[in-house]
Parts: C-alpha cells; structure tokens; sequence
C-alpha cells in the first residue's frame, strides 16, 4: 500500500489534468463538447461525487420509506444502492492518464498530414509501400478501376462519446473501452458515396491513414489495432492501447478511434430501412424503389452519422431525468449477465441500444404518440419499465416508429425501433433469433421482479446467466461452409450472417415445437495488426447452435405434418423433408405426411433431427462434422436409458399392495392411510428400483400405515412401540392368508434406543416388489414431547427422547409430505428426476451421501426448478445439474436458509419468520455446533427436519467448495468440459482411506446383484429373498460410527463404493492429560513426564482393521 | 512409564492384520475397582480403562491368563452394558417406595427377562476408550496381576514379546467380525414369529399389570392423606383417574378459550386513540423494518463481494 499523502497528490494533479484536457476538446466541439466537460467537471473529483451521492441517496431513502413503491422494497433498493456504488469504475484510478492519452492522440490526428486524392490502386499502393498499412475495406474489395479517388483531409471534430462521456460504465474484466469519434470532413465526399459501399472504402482509406499517421509519429506510446465496431464489418476502427512502461499496473482501458461521417451530409430518406443503397452491378439500371431495402447497409452508414446525435440526446435526458444514467447502468449489468452486447454476435443489443432505448422512451413509445416512461421515474422504475417495454412489444411484428410519420416500413423479421429524428433503426443489429432470447429474459426478469415472497436481486443482477451449459439443453457446433451458395442478397450481408440466418430458418421449420429456443453464435473475429489483411472467417470456426428443448414434445417420434388435402402444404412439406416425409394414415382415420423419427433418448432424436436438416439443406458432408454437446451428463446415470420405467413399475406395485392392504378384513383398527416415504417411490433414487420375479427389489421401499385413532393404544411410548410389533405381526399373517405368494417376515431394528420405532414388517411380493412397512402412531409425539419437556426427568434420557422426537417428526410428519410433494413435481416437471439423481450422485461421488440427507437434496433441486430464477425451469438434467450446482456454490447457508416453495403459496411474511428463526438458531448456536443448514419447505418451516443429522460445519464447507470448484472448471472449460471430471472421486484430502475387498465394493455387489455368474443360482431364488436388504458395508459403517462418533468423521461413496475415508477430529488430536472418559482409545505421550495421552490412531486403525475383518482390503494411512 | 496416576499402564500387542500391517499397541489402564457406592466384590475387581472395542470375557481371560495364570477371572462387566432392563420398570419403582411393594419390585427383576426384545447381535462391541470392571476370583489375585504388570515393565524382553497378545488363543472361542458379523446380524434381525409373539405378550401383560397397579396407587393416594395431613388431589371421578392425556387436553382447551377471548378483548380497537396508537405502531413497525434491512446490508456488505455482478 502507498501512503496516503502521495497518492492524494495524484489524485489532485489528475483533477487537473482532466479539466484541461476536457477544455482541449471543447474547442473542437459545439455545444455537445462544452456539455460533457461541463459534466466532466462536476463529476471527475469521486470524493465529491461520491458525497453528493450519499447524499442524493439518503434523500431518497427518506422519501422511499413511506412511498414504498419506487423501488421493489427497502432491502432491493438499499442493494441496487450498494451495488450501483460498487460497479461504477473509480475513473482516475482505474484508468490512469486517460484524458492525457486523449488529448495527445487528438493532437497527433490533428497533425497528420492531408492527403490528395488518389485513384484506388494508388492509394492502396502507396500505404503499403509508405507505411507497410493494409487498408481494411470491407467486402467485396473496391473496383480498382473506379471512377471515384480517395483523399484524407483534416477532421472537421474530435470528440469523445459513448459511455465514457456519460460516465455510465461498469467495472468488468476486460478493458475498458473509451470511444473517440473522428469525424471526417464533407470535403472527402460527395453527395451520392452513400452508393455501393462508396462511403465505407472513403471511411477505411481514411482510417488506414489516421493509422499511418499515428504509427509513424507515435510507434512506442501505444499499441495499434484494427477492429470491427461491433462485429461489423462495414466499421473498421484503430483500437490504441497504452503502452505503460512507466507505470507497472497495466493500463485498464483502450481507447477506440471511430472514423464518422459528417452529421447530416447525406439525405435522410436515401437512408431509410426501406430503401436500397447497393446497387447490383450488371443489372439493368432499375428505378432503386424495385430493388429489395438494404436496411442493415443503410443503418450502418446512418448510424456513422449519428455519433453526434445520440451522446445530445443521451446527455439530454440524464441532464432531464436523475434516474437516468442509473437506470442505464443498471440495464448495463442486466444486459451483461445474459450475455448481450452490442456486437452483432453477441445479439446486438448492448449498453448503447439499452441507453438510447431508454432515452427515446422517455419520449415516445407509449400509446398514442405519449412517453412509455413517466417523468419523475426512480432508476428501478425505468429499468423495469424498460424491461417490461422489451418484454410486452413485439418489435418485430409490428415495428415501432418515433416521430417518423412519414415513414411506412416493410415486413421482415428483424425487429425495428425506428428513431425518426435521427433516421435509424436502433435494432439493426438484432437477429430474430436474439430479438427473440432478449424477449425471453425480459419477461423472466419481469416476472422475477413482481415477486413479492422473495428477494430477486440477486438473480436479476449479480448471477451470471450467460453460461450456455447452464443455460441451454443442447449445444451444436456447426462447421460453416466455406463456399455458400450463390444467393443473390441486395443488403450488406457477410457470408457468416447470410449462413446463420439460413441456418436459423431451417432449424426453426423443422424443429418446430421440440425446442422453445434456437440461439446462434458466429466466432468473433479478433483484432489484427494495421499491417496484416483483414482476417477471414478460418476453416476450423464453427457455429455455435444452441438449443432450449420443450420437455414436452422433444423426444415425440413422430411428427404429423399436412393432410393429403392440403395439396400446397403437402408440397411443401415434402420439399423441405426429401425422401424421410411419407403419407401415413393415422388411428384417427386422417392421411397425413408425417415422419417418424427411431427411438431413443430425447437427446438422439435431437441428434437425428438435425444431422437430417444438415443434411438435407445444406452440405452432406457438414453433418458428418457436427459436434453435439449436452448428453455427457445424463449418461453418466446408472441406466441411462434402460430403466426409466422402473419407477413407474415400483409405484404401481405399490398402489396394488395398497388396495391389498386396504381390503384386508380383519385389521384390529380401521385404516386411516398408507403413505410412502422411500426415494424409490419418488422418482429419486439413484439407482432405478429394477425386480423381478427373480431378483427381488434389493432395498424394500419405505411405508407407512396409520390407523384411525384409538383410545386402546397404551398411554407409554415403549409399550406403543411393542404393541405395534402385534400389529405388524397380524397385518403380516392378515396378508399371507389373502394371497399366499406374498413373503413376510418381521425385523428389529433400533436395538439400543427403546423410544424409537423397533419393528417394520417387510413384505416381498413374488413378482419381486418389496416393501418395508411401519406404523405410525400419533400418540408418540405427544409422549415423547411430555419426556422432553419432563424437568424430573435426567439429562440423558431427556436426550434421548428428543432425538427420538426428531426421528419421529422425520419419518413419520415430514417424510410423507415430502414424498408426496416431490413425486408430484417429478411427473409435473420430467426432467426433476433425473436432474435429482444426477446431483445425487455428484454427492455420493465425493463422498458426502451419509452427511447429507437424500431428502436435503432433492430439496435443493427442487428449488431450482421451482424457483428457476433467473432462467426457466431446467428442460435438461445437465441444466438443472449445473445450475444446482451454481447455487451450492453460490449459496451462503452461514445466513441465508434454503426455501422451497412446493405450492407457490408462501407468503412474504412466512419467508421472513423464516429467516428470524434461522438468525435465532445462529444467535444461540454461533460455532454451528448443531445445526448448519437451514432448510425450510411448506412443509416444514423449522427448516431442521432433513438436516438434523448432518451435514456437520466441515463437511457443508466440503460442498461449497467442491461445487465451486466445479463451477470454476465450467467457467474456464466450457463446453469441452468432460462431465466426467466433475465426478472423479478423490481421496487425499483425507486422513486416511480403508480400502474395501472387491466382493464388498459398490461396483461389484452392484454387477452381481443384477448379473448371476451361474445359471443354476437362478433357481434358488430363496437365498435371494434372504438377502433382501443386506448391506454389509453400510452396517460396517454404521458401527464405525457409532463407535467413534466424536473422533472420526467418515466418507463413503455408495455408488463407487471401494472406500471408505475417514477424518480424524481436529480437536482429540492434542495430548491432553488422564481421564477416565475420554472419548476415543488413548495412549500414553511419548517425551513428556506429565502423565498426558493422547490419541492412539494406530490402536484405533487396527481395530477398524479388525472389526472389517474379511471386508477391508487394507488401510491406506495419509497422514 | 508404568503408572499414570492411580492406574497401571498394560500395552497390548496388536497382531498384524493383512489390512493393516503395521505392528500397533493397545494401551489398558488398571487401577483395583473403588466405585463411589461399594460393593461386596470390590476388594477382588479391577477398573480397567481404555478397552478394545472389540474385548468380549474371553479376550480379558486370555489377558489375564497369559499375566496370573489361567482360572483367575471369575467374571466381567462392561461400561454402557444393559444390567438393569430400562425405563417402564424404573418409573414404578420411583412411586412405589414404600415397604409392601418392594418384594414386588425386586420380582419385576426376573419377570423382565423374557420381556425384553431378543438380541440382534452375536457380539456386543464397547464404544472406544470406554471401561469395563473385572472380578477376579480373590483380593490376592488382584494384587498380583498389578504386580505381574509392573514386573513386565521392568523385564528386558524384546518389546513386540513381553505383551499379552490381544485375541491370543480366543478365536474359537468368540463369534467372527467381518462380514460374518454381519450377515449373522441380518439373520437375527428377523427373529421367528412365534418367539416374538410371545415376548410382545409378555411384555404387555407385565405392562397392563403395572398400568393397573399405578391408577389404584393413584386411586389409594386419593383417600390417603399423607404425613402432613393433606389430601392430594387427583382428576378423575369415582370409577378411577383420568388418564394423564384427557386431563392435559382439557387444559389446554381451557386455556385456548382464555387466550381467544383476551385476544377478542384487545384486538379490536374501539376508540379513537386506539386507532391512532395502531397506526403509530405500523408505522415504527416500518421504520424498524427499514433500520433492519439496512443492518442486514450491513452485514452483507462485510463479506466482500455481494454486490459485484459476477463475471
């Protein structure tokens, strides 16, 4: 760190600086110039600025308090307070020198000498041989033989525009760009260079030589880059990148010099989207009204022209608005966090059209001809209305015009916000497809921001969204054709664009309603050297098609198309689908064309879909080189594609042994319900619930069955507990007289707890299905309340019964619900399944499956499907996996509980008990020691019902960075992340690792459970039936951890299964003196006279060696 | 070292496990039993601290075979270990002090053991670093066992042979771990129907014993009256007590019917200064929602990074 006093000095001198420098520019410009220095002044100094915002700020708090309804809610506003401080850059100290960087390269351009006008090939020539300078005219290439010559001339302006001079930018990672505009003189021009590309080879030819002017009087002070404005080849730009040598922080900004046409020089109606401005070369010479509108090529020169235009009215309306330039920066970071921007690739729709949208809007927009935003609007307010604008207007359909009477546009699919003052269409750069996401998340976001139950900030603001593994179901790289077919295209329309939008149009009419999304990406094109040719698109880029699927529709097999009839449609349809469209009468008795696709995963009937549409639109051999990224994950699932109606079968087992159950004459008490608690029953174990006749279902599904109340049960909780063995016992023999295939046998379990449940009743059906029945007997909870509340009672058992408690309020309350409520959502949503048993398996993977109960899992996913924001509910497994797993790592669990609403109908004020219960739990428990996670449902909104028993502080900690670390790799990997690795067990971080035999390990048991090594062991199904529930690893482990519960934590993969770690506790591993209960096996401390001990690992070790007996391979010590 | 306080040190070689190799100890303490209520036994037991978790009899037999010679140890008990059956009995046993009914409760005792639910293990294992109790045959057997300890510590013999070898000589002796165990567990779990049946109605028919016997304690303590010369006073009519629930749920329902009607009383405002004072209330209500969210934000603002759109 500095000292203070220097870097104030800095500070001061700076300030000065920058007025002078901002006093430089106003002589170039007019009024505009004087404005922005004027604003300059007033807000270069950041301490002032930052106290006059305190200030602005506190006002408004003031006000906002009764109001109540400018902003979402106190909180919101105070965090769109606190972040606005946050991301606006702190511009001295972020980009050091900018203004004397601006002023010198104004200077320097000033100086550069003019040019006389020169045919093409000269000038070409010449920059070449003088300078080494390639010029970067846009394609096709000029006629060298023109008629026309090129020149350079002094620019009549300087100025610098853009979010620099409105002071709206945010800190990001990349440089900060400040744009200054030079504008050329009219002497350059004539009237009609708007003609054929005229405009643009002057505009390149003048800023190769700003280039060469600028490389040869300064080529150390700064690095000099070509660059296309946006993605847009018509507007070649010199990016200057200060080379600080003196200064060892790289310089955080660059600085864009953008060539542009003189303000108002060529005609406004020449220019309007519906007129055409290139001309085709060999044609007849057609009156230019037949031609087809050039809009894209007309836009782009228009909006050369309107630099100028733009930053006054940008500057008028934060001068007349104070929420303006907030509400800018907030749409800035909007824009941002779903991956927009205004380069074409990135949907051309950034900051710029955010803020000139915003501005025209507080203008017009509205019904008839009334501003769509209200005067005295907060910045929240205009954000939202802005967003709502976007969401509500379809643009594209039917185009919206301002002051622009006179103007009547032409049908097309791009979107049209037509700025008649200043004769452009804002949205030129918008695909349809891009239009169509921004629509999207508009209405998202909306949507996220009238929730009045919780906070959306953070999904509105600080998520990022723009992650396409997250976001999208499928991706698609698509080579792009290195020849296109020769289509003859009147606009401006570089190869790429051309392609993609072929692409799209395709895609879309043969997908149909299988995806609700389609987004294209183009490579970008990185910047050059002045000295190299403009670079092509490469042979190896792609596209990037990605897809949002419809669960509902995209794995349909067959798609029906027009009937025989409709002789038009027919004809159509067999044209676009070749040889795979057939006529196929249908069970309605209809003669349709149709297709039919094979069967397989969602993802393959994707696949084939869009090989065919390769295929068939465009080059065969492109759909061999396609790549499709998304499946990776779900195929990691054990049975992918096999078992997916094992779930189903499992629950109709259950729902006939229900009605078996329920017709039983006999039963001592009326039945009241029988309720399933086991993941199997809802859709969420890991492992599909495969039997048969056979193989019965190895792990029996969890029942509950509970009768009317009665007066008969004795008034004690043990004796509860053994009458319900009688009760067992009789529903068993009940059940055997009723069908005689039927198995039951009756276990024990709880040996050493008297208060809980000790009996369950297991029933194994001959077609395989196994169920493990107990009974629920309300009456527990009162006793086992009136024992802990009991103060005659001891400790101890006070103890006991408030685990008892626990347990009972879990498997008996809280259990059913839960089970209900997400078997209900896993039919409502198909991909919540599989999405649960993907993260389940992420969690078992890396061992955390004891320590985190399945059901605090299936809550977490649930959240994110049904609190989706700021995206849609997942339409693939990969989606909501990722997106789990965004959340864990993003989740602070210290402060902020997890809620999942199941019905939609907590309100407000339910939430916010929520989170005092949780600051109380915090308040008293600071250290964490009992409960760490926090997680509430409608259900259960003490939030400790599913993490009573774990996860412990360690192992909560342990999952908050394993899952960023996963997010990490699939920030920096992207799409070529191998699933896989986000799965890899690892093992050192632990003390140490017991190695089971292979006979015991997961794998194995797994294969030789499903697999019989000889045919005459079939036969013997008794041994089986035996077997039902045998899980020799899980009882080792249970015992371990009873026996060392205070001294080892350990870690287990059920589903990778060959080892077990362990760690030891941090706090038993110092020597300590003598007791006689200590917790753990100890031995005397070596060294020391004193009489201390302490833990013995190796006694220890050996004893987990000895108790495993045949089942431990060997232990593997760390440390 | 040979002592650590009162208690002498016995280090137990462990043999070498092919899963884990390495040659380990297993340190025992003993100190001659002095338990805070005595005993008749105490004089020829020995506390023993910090046992294996797998020690069954067998294994101390062998331990103190190998240190005084075989025959000594005449039985053992284990920390945590079920001596007493558990909670129902205990309860009586508070309320029927009295002179009469302790014949019946020294009964209870035997009557238990079959109402006690069947084993589910083969092999108790003890908790690490817990105790246990040996007796031996006399007093003089004690001594000499602390003796033949101390005298270990002083031999020369190489470290890995002077020690008593834990589970030396008792393999047959005591059911396998391992995987044996645990399927044998499995087996027991699911005992025999019959047995079961049985034990449930012994167990009940001991329970509704002592249900009956509890409401005519309850029923005699009605017409009693105690040393100081009270009545105390029990629900219930005539025919008997009323069952602990009925009384509570009555009371809580009394009670509800209290708390609704003061709700009743003071919810409704009814003048004018009530209304006032009500709408003042909101309105701190506000202002304390506000200071809240701003403390929270606070707070948020500590852990760096909340506000900062991520990237």
């Amino acid at each position: 760190m500095a000292p203070i006093s220097p870097k104030r000095r800095k500070l001061h001198h700076n300030n000065d600086e920058a007025d002078s420098a901002s006093e430089g520019f106003e002589s170039g410009g007019d009024d505009v110039g004087s404005q922005s220095s004027a604003d300059e002044r007033t807000t270069t100094a950041p301490l002032k600025q930052m106290q006059a915002r305190a200030k602005h700020v506190k006002d408004i708090d003031e006000s906002a308090l009764y109001s109540g309804g400018l902003y979402k809610s106190n909180m919101f506003k105070l965090q769109i307070d606190e972040m606005l401080a946050q991301v606006q850059p702190n511009y001295e100290k972020r980009m050091p020198g900018v203004n004397e960087a601006l002023h010198r390269l104004k200077s320097l351009i000033e100086a550069i000498e003019d040019r006389e006008m020169l045919p093409i090939s000269d000038a070409i020539k010449m920059l070449h041989k003088a300078h080494k300078i390639v010029v970067p005219f846009p394609d096709p290439k000029p006629d060298k033989n023109a008629a026309y010559k090129l020149a350079y001339a002094k620019p009549s302006k300087i100025n610098v525009v853009g979010s620099y001079a409105i002071k709206t930018m945010i800190k990001s990672d990349s440089a900060l760009s400040v744009d200054m505009v030079v504008v050329m003189p009219p002497s350059i021009f004539q009237e009609k260079d708007f003609l054929n590309y005229r405009y643009f080879y002057k505009r390149a030819y003048y800023l190769a030589c700003i280039a060469a002017g600028l490389q040869s009087t300064a080529p150390d002070e700064f690095t000099w880059t070509f660059e296309y404005l946006n993605g847009n080849s018509l507007h070649p730009i010199l990016v200057a990148k200060l080379n600080s040598k003196k200064t060892k922080s790289e310089s955080h900004f660059e600085i864009h010099i953008i060539p542009a046409a003189p303000e108002s020089f060529f005609a406004d109606s020449k220019l309007r989207p519906t007129k055409n401005s290139i001309r085709p070369k060999n044609g007849p010479e057609n009156q230019p009204t037949t031609l087809p509108p050039s809009p894209f090529y007309n836009a782009s020169l228009k909006s050369d022209c309107n630099f100028e235009p733009y930053l006054k009215l940008l500057h008028s309306a934060s001068k007349q608005e104070s929420g303006f330039k907030d509400a800018c920066i907030l749409g800035r970071i909007w824009l941002r966090q779903r991956g927009f921007g205004s380069s074409i690739s990135n949907g051309g729709f950034g900051h710029f059209e955010w803020a000139a949208l915003t501005a025209l809007l507080l203008k017009g927009g509205g019904p008839k001809g009334h501003a769509f935003l209200s005067p005295g609007y907060s910045s929240y307010q205009m954000f939202k209305a802005v967003l709502q604008f976007v969401s509500t207007t379809d643009l594209a359909n039917k185009p919206q015009l301002y002051e622009a009477a006179d103007f009547v546009p032409t049908k097309s699919d791009t979107p049209m916000f037509f700025d008649g003052p200043r004769g452009q269409n804002i949205l030129f750069k918008m695909t349809p497809w891009s239009y169509e996401l921004l629509r999207e998340e508009a209405k998202i976001t909306v949507e996220m921001l009238n929730d009045s139950t919780f906070d959306q900030f953070d999904s509105t603001f600080i998520v990022r969204t723009a992650q396409h593994l997250q976001k999208f179901d499928c991706l698609v790289r698509v080579p792009i054709p290195t020849t296109s077919p020769e289509t003859f295209s009147c606009d401006h329309k570089p190869h790429l664009a051309s392609f993609s939008g072929r692409l799209f149009e395709v895609l879309r009419e043969g997908l149909t309603d299988r995806v609700s999304f389609i987004d294209i990406r183009g490579p970008d094109l990185p910047p050059w050297s002045p000295k190299s040719p403009c670079p092509e698109i490469g042979e190896q880029s792609s596209l990037l098609v990605a897809v949002l699927f419809n669960p509902a529709n995209i794995d349909r097999l067959v798609d029906h198309g027009p009937s025989a009839e409709e002789k038009k449609k027919a004809a159509k349809f067999q044209k676009f689908w070749g040889e795979k469209a057939e006529l196929r009468r249908f069970k309605d008795g209809s003669i349709r064309e149709s297709l039919v696709w094979s069967p397989g995963s969602s993802y393959a009937i994707f696949q084939d879909i869009f090989t065919y549409l390769i295929k068939r639109h465009f080059e065969p051999e492109m759909s061999k080189s396609l790549t499709f990224v998304g499946e990776g994950f779900e195929k990691l699932l054990p049975g992918y594609g096999q078992g997916a109606k094992a779930f189903d079968a499992l629950k109709q087992a259950f729902n006939s042994f229900e009605r078996q159950i329920r017709d039983l004459d006999g039963l001592p008490l009326q039945l009241r319900q029988l309720s399933a608690i086991d993941p199997q029953l809802r859709y969420s174990s890991i492992d599909y619930p495969l039997f048969n006749p056979r193989q019965p279902l190895e792990k029996p599904a969890d029942v509950l069955i509970q009768f009317e109340g009665s007066g008969r049960w004795p008034d004690d909780i043990i004796a509860i507990q053994r009458t319900k063995i009688a009760f067992l016992l009789k529903i068993g023999s009940l059940l055997r007289e009723v069908d005689d295939s039927i198995t039951t046998k009756l276990g024990l379990e709880n040996e050493d707890q008297p208060l809980k449940n000790c009996a369950f009743l297991d029933i194994v059906y001959e077609s395989g299905a196994s169920f493990r029945l107990r009974i629920h007997n309300d009456r527990e909870q009162t006793l086992l309340e009136r024992q802990v509340k009991d103060k005659l009672l001891d400790q101890r058992t006070r103890e006991d019964a408030a685990s008892a408690l626990s347990t009972y309020k879990r498997t008996f309350l809280q259990l059913p619900l839960h089970t209900q409520s997400i078997a209900t959502h896993c039919t409502r949503f198909p991909l919540l399944s599989s999405t649960i048993r993907l993260v389940k398996m992420w969690f078992d993977c890396h061992m955390l499956s004891r320590h985190i109960s399945e059901e605090l899992i299936e809550l977490l996913v649930a959240r994110i499907f049904l609190q989706p924001h700021p995206w849609r509910a997942p339409s693939s497994a990969m989606c909501g996996f990722l997106r789990t797993l965004l959340f864990i790592a993003r989740w602070d669990w210290r402060s902020t509980p997890l809620i999942v609403d199941f019905t939609g109908t907590l309100t407000s004020n339910e939430v916010t008990s929520i989170n005092t219960r949780l600051e109380a739990w915090r308040k008293i428990d600071p250290g964490m020691n009992r409960t760490v996670i926090f997680a509430a449902s409608n259900h259960d909104t003490t939030g400790t019902a599913f993490t009573d028993k774990g996860p412990s502080k360690v192992v909560a900690a342990r999952m908050t960075a394993l899952a960023r670390s996963a997010c990490k790799l699939l920030k920096d990997q992207g799409m070529d992340l191998n699933p896989k690795s986000l799965f890899v067990t690892s093992t050192t971080d632990y003390d140490f690792v017991i190695h089971l035999a292979p006979k015991f390990a997961g794998e194995s048991v797994r294969k030789s459970s499903t697999k019989h090594k000889f045919k005459n062991l079939e036969v013997q199904s008794d041994v089986n039936l035996e077997l039902v529930g045998y899980q020799p690893v899980q009882l080792y482990l249970n015992e371990l951890e009873k026996l060392y519960t205070s001294t080892i934590v350990f870690f287990h993969s059920a589903v990778a299964g060959s080892t077990i770690a362990g760690l030891w506790n941090p706090q038993t591993l110092a020597s300590r003196s003598f007791k006689v209960n200590l917790p753990y096996a100890s031995k005397l401390t070596m060294g020391t006279d004193k009489g201390e001990v302490e833990l013995d690992k190796d006694a220890i070790l050996a004893e987990i060696a000895r108790l495993g007996g045949d089942m431990v391979l060997r232990i593997e010590v760390h440390r | 070292m040979s002592k650590i306080g009162d208690y002498t040190v016995l280090p137990l070689t462990l043999p070498p496990t092919t899963a884990y190799p390495k040659p380990a100890r297993h340190t025992l303490y003993l100190r001659p039993h002095a338990p805070k209520i005595p005993s008749e036994s105490d004089a020829r037991s020995l506390f023993v601290v910090n046992v294996p978790v797998d020690s069954t009899p067998a294994h101390f037999r062998a331990v103190f075979t190998k240190l005084i010679g075989a025959g000594r140890l005449e039985s053992m008990t284990f920390e945590h270990e079920k001596v007493q059956p558990s909670a129902p009995s205990q309860a009586v046993e508070v309320v029927s002090t009295k002179g009469k009914k302790r014949k019946r409760a020294a009964n209870e005792g035997s009557a238990q053991a079959d109402t006690e639910l069947p084993q589910l293990w083969d092999r108790e294992l003890r908790k690490s670093g817990s105790s246990a109790v040996v007796v031996l045959v006399d007093q003089k057997s004690v001594e000499s066992a602390l003796k033949a300890v101390r005298k270990l510590h002083k031999s020369s013999a190489a470290e890995e042979e002077k020690w008593p070898v834990w589970g030396e000589g008792v393999e047959d002796k005591v059911p396998a771990l391992g995987s044996r165990r645990y399927l044998t567990h499995h087996k027991m779990r699911y005992p025999d129907p019959a047995t079961l049946q049985a034990n449930v109605d012994a167990f009940m028919t001991e329970w509704n014993r002592k249900e009956e016997e509890k409401a005519r304690l309850a029923k005699r303590q009605r017409n009693v009256p105690d040393e100081d010369g009270f009545v105390t006073v029990t629900r219930g009519g005539r025919t008997g007590p009323a069952r602990m629930e009925e009384a509570e749920a009555k009371r809580l329902e009394m009670e509800e019917k209290e708390r609704k009607k003061k709700q009743e009383l003071t919810e409704k405002p009814f003048y004018r200064f009530q209304l006032r004072e009500i709408r003042k209330q909101e309105q701190a209500q506000l202002i304390q929602q506000f200071e809240e969210d701003k403390k929270r934000l606070m707070g948020m603002k500590e852990k760096r990074g909340k506000f900062i759109p991520e990237r």
